[in-house]
């Protein structure tokens, strides 16, 4: 009887992460992965039915987990300083823990798997954030705006000191590190930005 | 989730959306597959079949005899 090794299930996503982030989806195969992984073709086979459906249940695990780190500790009815805040720790935190899910995030976002990811991703996460911005609204604590506007103001400022981060350097290659000083800096700006 | 057991799998040469949609007929209707897909991207065009009641030979023949190289994937 074939019974499933969670033990290789793991090693099979891990290794898939690994190779996907470094070849693409064009350069990746369930041949190249059985062998990154020391395991046969067959026992792949078995566990996911062709490459897309390994790509997409990979795709949505981690999505999952990711929406379950964006929403830890998170109270939809804080004020909208507070919420923010646990909102940029746990989005700086999951990505310096999880690197390579991040940047298979960003390839999915610009492939055509990108539906079907999309169909099921962060509905967990949606529904909290949707009831936070609600209420901050509510509240008069912040105006109501498109969301493109909200987010470009309210992330992007931290994305880009995370790459900043993870690429060692900053604007013309300045050398740089993420300090609590600098993420918190910005913060406060952003805050003032939104904040009514 | 899918019994382990139950799935099939095969080395064809079934290598074009062409030849899976002639396959398409025979075994979305035979008696005994419940699931099946082709995967083209694959250097073995492996052959996948959810079964509860077939074998790999009874498969094997089935396509074999569609024209079909078919072999267990091991």
């Amino acid at each position: 009887m074939r019974i499933r090794d969670e033990e290789k299930v793991q090693l099979v996503k891990q290794k898939a992460l690994e190779s996907l982030v470094k070849d693409g989806f064009e350069g990746f195969s369930m041949n190249k992965l059985a062998k990154a992984c020391g395991i046969s073709v067959a026992t792949l086979y078995i566990y996911y039915k062709d490459k897309d459906d390994l790509i997409i249940s990979i795709g949505q695990e981690e999505g999952d987990k990711m929406a379950d780190a964006m929403i830890k500790n998170f109270d939809p009815t804080a004020s909208f300083e507070d919420g923010m805040r646990i909102q940029w720790q746990n989005r700086y935190a999951y990505v310096m823990a999880n690197p390579l899910a991040y940047l298979f995030f960003e390839q999915l976002r610009t492939s055509t798997y990108q539906v079907k990811f999309l169909e099921s991703f962060m509905q967990k996460f949606k529904v909290v954030i949707t009831a936070f911005m609600h209420n901050v609204v509510a509240r008069g604590e912040m105006n109501p705006m498109p969301l493109e506007v909200f987010w470009s103001v309210a992330y992007s400022p931290l994305y880009s000191l995370i790459r900043f981060e993870r690429e060692g350097q900053s604007v013309g290659g300045k050398p740089f590190k993420m300090t609590d000083k600098i993420l918190w800096q910005t913060f406060d700006l952003v805050i003032k930005a939104l904040k009514n | 989730m899918e019994n382990l057991d139950h799935i099939l799998l095969f080395i064809t040469d079934i290598k074009t959306e062409d030849c899976k949609t002639k396959l398409q007929a025979i075994l979305d209707n035979y008696d005994g597959i419940s699931k099946w897909n082709i995967a083209l991207d694959d250097q073995d065009f492996v052959l996948r079949i959810v079964s509860e009641t077939l074998n790999h030979q009874q498969i094997i023949e089935l396509i074999n005899n569609q024209g079909h190289f078919c072999c267990e994937l091991t």
